[in-house]
């Protein structure tokens, strides 16, 4: 009797240690030991590498951030509360990647790379990991090629080139996500693809965006990345690196991409949420240590490649928001020292009208005047200066003493200038037109024209040219330059026009 | 492959950011700062540095690569040796990381020999403090705040107020004219710069007298906290050995102290003020000691110091301040004015701006360019409040010199010229002081303010005047 009980016993225990080995071995799997504020420690799972994508009970993943000798500590990218002390993990054998290719474009997708558009499947036939090196020093080429944007301010003053990053900076509600939009809008027919990352926006504003984009034709050209406010933490923080891999996928491929983040304050937000909350201990801000690091890797892997690389550019815009217009806070000087440059966008500009409201004296570009057509770069290479002087001169003056007639001569053509540069949203220039716009408000030959019709009247002498006088703007766009010659007949036009845009303006 | 023959291995254990702990058998240990390699399969290895001990023959690294894809149970393979770098003449023209590999394509560094990265600082003994002026050509630093032969000089700067830039001019004005051998260290900053430099470089022909380093931004905290040790070992060995006088430029040492702060707490150690590491100074203070004039040669150093969000007060910059014989400082309030350098007269300092070694006459006329402006800053709030009508005519009289020697401290510099579209001007420490004496002087009161704006020297401001 007791034999044979004994003899079931070890059976069972036999036949249990049989199924045990397949399901659970310690090397591939484990079992959540503490889950929290989407975070969790499991044991096991010996043979997980640094940074690998986990998959719990197959309904929710994890990146694992950290090794401990008996434990692995991760952060859950779905939903946190669905996670459970001893749940099933399994290590899935990769790091975390996304879908990418051209078929992303003209798609919305989430932090992963699943489209949340309702078009359907994506069909990617590659994936590439979402942290990758940046391009070395030897791969990187010379920025030579402009990125046109279409805004007068940003093509003169700060132009940006191919590769560049270009952090656009203020405060809220002065127009930064505008001036990305329009440089994404101003691409299209020009062979650039373009990748928008939404990062802890609120979702109505996300789908403005793509409504705009769509509107007007850039959607097909512009895959949207988008980590809304809902979305956890973890899946904010990935964002705009799945971002830069579907970028860096077309950028190695030898084509032109143009990234926009939106915005990286709150991408730090989120990591700082999440290492605090992995117990790493924090600094300025309580920021963690490696803030800077965080936005420098993402953001230095935006470059020119050489030509023996393949010749493809990856040109990025960060923005970056700041608050009361301190752009000498941590994380706004951590990006500022990253960048090529910055746009620093001022809300009491924004307020006076001025739009773009872009500050001259705080905005620099610092690679992009060698990227400039040499047309742009004669007519402009002196504006940025001159309106600093005319900033500096004009509060000087404010108080009534006597000025000599250099200084007037100057305030009155730096108030003209300032008025040539605003521009309303998603109403772009042509290159052309820029630098003819430009020509006449340095030559001085707006001083008749009251300053509040300055900017009607640059409008209609673009069209007037368009209209009647075709083969000047034929010649300064086959030249792409501006000679002595050209200007003259430009000057003559000016006075032609005036004339009768005077005439017009008694009429009416 | 000869690492696996060697015995001393231990295995990885644990794997925080770039920390690892990797237990040995406990009487194998590698000694602290010795180099360790990581299997990490195909044949590759990724490099380790010992931090420190830990107990139970657990040693604590910094990784100098990144860790992604590193497991638990990796075998780490002990070098016996600290990191080395090559050095010699053969460094000269050459591109280098951290672990003192090539990065240019050039094939492998013809080198004397390899020295470890971590070395101590020159004998008390052997100390040469030098005071003989380092002509840079740039009026407002050789005026008020003149850089001395082997000496440290700091440029402060928060961000794009144009260090980088000024770094820039000085390695084209001063290594052009020095001629001896130059360190480019690039600590932390961007990989394009670093292209745009090396071409550069090749174009103006200095390469071929210039080793260049780099741990740029992109690279691991390790990498840019070890790449400035692996630049000073090249300048070191240039001075100590082959009795040189050598230039040693680092952008940006601020980025050294953020990375030692990056990996300081998950190395175990209790954050200081603002989050820095606790060791902040030692760390500065046995890398600063480090470069030093001797009696067999002298490091000339010019590095570029980050100013984090704009505060001259943070722990960093404030313990780099007291290493320095000169400091430039940058500010953005003078950005904002568009003059550029955007040198800052009345905090930039020098240790050796005394009437002995500049002589009296530049002495003088610092000294009294430094209290008008100090004046007109004080007048500034006056002038805000009641105009400018409200001032004596003495007063008036200083404003309108204070604001033409602003003006004339502005310079249009060789490397801007790409977005000023103007020529650099090189301005002699001579025709300096004449110049800013004869503005002192009043001669040129009746001359536009705008005349004096972005100029080279007095001739220039005559013909801007005119035309």
């Amino acid at each position: 009797m007791a034999e044979t009980v004994y003899k079931k016993i070890s059976q069972d225990i036999t036949e249990k240690i049989k199924k045990f080995s397949a399901d659970y071995n310690g090397r591939s799997t484990g079992r959540v030991i503490f889950s929290g504020d989407g975070v969790i420690r499991a044991d096991g799972l010996s043979d997980v590498q640094y940074g690998e994508m986990l998959d719990i009970d197959g309904k929710s993943r994890a990146i694992v951030l950290d090794l401990h000798e008996k434990e692995i500590g991760a952060i859950v990218l779905d939903e946190a509360d669905s996670v459970y002390a001893n749940m099933l993990v399994k290590s899935t054998g990769h790091v975390v990647e996304v879908p990418v290719g051209v078929e992303l474009f003209g798609r919305v997708v989430d932090s992963l790379g699943n489209p949340i558009d309702g078009l359907g499947p994506i069909g990617a036939k590659a994936f590439r990991p979402i942290e990758a090196p940046a391009p070395s020093i030897r791969e990187r080429a010379k920025i030579t090629e402009p990125l046109h944007t279409g805004i007068l301010a940003v093509d003169a003053m700060v132009p940006i080139g191919k590769g560049q990053r270009e952090l656009i900076i203020g405060d809220r509600q002065t127009g930064k996500t505008s001036v990305a939009i329009d440089a994404i809008l101003n691409q299209k027919g020009k062979n650039v693809y373009c990748v928008y990352v939404a990062i802890g926006q609120k979702a109505s504003a996300v789908s403005g965006i793509v409504h705009t984009l769509g509107v007007r034709g850039a959607l097909e050209y512009t895959c949207v990345v988008c980590a809304t406010a809902r979305d956890s933490a973890p899946l904010q923080y990935i964002a705009p690196f799945s971002g830069c891999a579907i970028a860096e996928e077309m950028m190695y491929s030898g084509k032109d991409v143009l990234v926009v983040y939106d915005d990286l304050s709150k991408h730090a937000v989120a990591y700082r949420a999440m290492s605090l909350l992995l117990k790493r201990p924090s600094g300025r801000e309580a920021y963690p240590g490696d803030i800077f690091y965080l936005h420098s890797r993402l953001l230095e892997r935006a470059a020119k490649l050489g030509s023996g690389f393949g010749g493809g550019s990856m040109t990025a815009l960060p923005i970056v928001e700041t608050q009361a217009g301190d752009i000498s806070a941590y994380v706004p000087t951590n990006v500022i020292s990253i960048t090529d440059g910055q746009i620093y966008l001022e809300s009491t500009l924004f307020n006076a009208g001025v739009r773009p409201a872009l500050n001259v004296g705080l905005s620099v570009s610092r690679v992009g005047g060698s990227a400039q057509s040499r047309a742009m770069k004669k007519v402009s290479g002196r504006l940025r200066l001159y309106l600093s002087q005319y900033r500096e001169l004009s509060s000087f003056a404010q108080f009534g003493s006597e000025l000599d007639n250099s200084t007037v001569q100057m305030i009155e053509t730096g108030k003209r200038i300032v008025e040539v540069l605003k521009q309303s949203k998603h109403s772009a220039y042509d290159s052309v037109h820029e630098v003819i716009i430009l020509y006449i408000v340095m030559k001085d030959l707006l001083q008749e024209v009251p300053t509040d019709k300055v900017n009607d009247f640059v409008k209609a002498f673009c069209s007037f040219l368009d209209i009647n006088c075709v083969d000047i703007v034929c010649e300064i766009n086959e030249k792409n330059d501006i000679g002595l010659e050209i200007g003259l007949v430009i000057e003559e036009r000016v006075k032609e026009f005036s004339k009768f845009y005077f005439e017009e303006i008694v009429n009416e | 492959m000869s690492l696996q023959t060697q015995k001393n291995s231990g295995k990885i254990i644990a794997v925080v950011g770039p920390v690892v702990d990797v237990k040995f058998d406990g009487y194998t240990m590698p000694k602290i700062n010795e180099k360790l390699s990581v299997e990490v399969g195909d044949g590759c290895f990724r490099s380790l540095e010992v931090f420190s001990h830990i107990g139970c023959g657990v040693a604590r690294c910094l990784a100098m690569e990144t860790t992604d894809g590193f497991c638990r149970g990796m075998t780490v393979y002990a070098s016996g040796r600290p990191i080395c770098v090559p050095v010699g003449e053969g460094v000269l023209g050459r591109v280098m990381n951290v672990l003192g590999n090539p990065i240019d394509d050039k094939g492998e560094i013809k080198n004397d020999k390899m020295l470890p990265i971590h070395r101590k600082a020159p004998a008390f003994y052997n100390q040469s403090p030098s005071a003989e002026v380092l002509e840079t050509g740039i009026k407002v630093i050789d005026l008020l705040a003149p850089y001395s032969k082997g000496g440290k000089i700091g440029l402060f700067g928060g961000a794009g107020v144009g260090k980088t830039v000024l770094i820039l001019e000085l390695i084209r004005n001063i290594a052009h004219e020095h001629g001896g051998y130059s360190i480019f260290a690039g600590v932390g900053e961007r990989s394009r710069e670093g292209n745009e430099m090396l071409f550069d470089m090749h174009e103006s022909g200095v390469l071929d007298k210039t080793a260049l380093v780099f741990g740029q931004m992109n690279e691991p905290p390790g990498a840019r906290m070890r790449a400035p040790l692996a630049g000073l070992t090249i300048a070191e060995y240039f001075r100590d050995e082959l009795h040189k006088d050598v230039l040693l430029f680092i952008d940006n040492i601020y980025r050294f102290v953020q990375a030692g702060s990056e990996v300081s707490s998950l190395l175990g150690r209790m954050p200081s003020a603002v989050g820095y590491q606790p060791t902040l100074s030692t760390e500065v203070g046995m890398l600063q000691e480090r470069i030093a004039s001797t009696k067999d040669g002298s490091i000339t150093s010019i590095q570029a110091v980050y100013v984090p969000a704009d505060d001259l007060t943070d722990p960093a910059p404030a313990t780099i301040f007291s290493h320095l014989d000169s400091t430039t400082v940058l500010s953005r309030k003078i950005v904002e004015q568009g003059i550029y350098p955007a040198v800052n007269p009345l905090e930039s300092t020098s240790r050796i701006l005394s009437a002995d070694i500049v002589g009296a006459q530049h002495y003088a006329v610092a000294g009294k360019v430094r209290g008008i402006l100090q004046r007109y800053k004080e007048l500034q709030d006056i002038i805000a409040i009641l105009g400018m009508d409200e001032l004596s005519e003495e007063d008036k009289l200083t404003v309108g010199r204070a604001r033409r020697i602003q003006r004339f401290f502005s310079q249009p510099l060789f490397a801007a010229s790409a977005f000023t579209s103007e020529e650099g001007r090189y301005v002699d420490i001579k025709t300096t002081v004449e110049c800013f004496k004869e503005i002192l002087s009043g001669k040129y009161d009746g001359y536009p303010e705008s005349a004096f704006y972005m100029v080279g020297d007095l001739d220039e401001v005559k013909s801007k005047a005119k035309g």
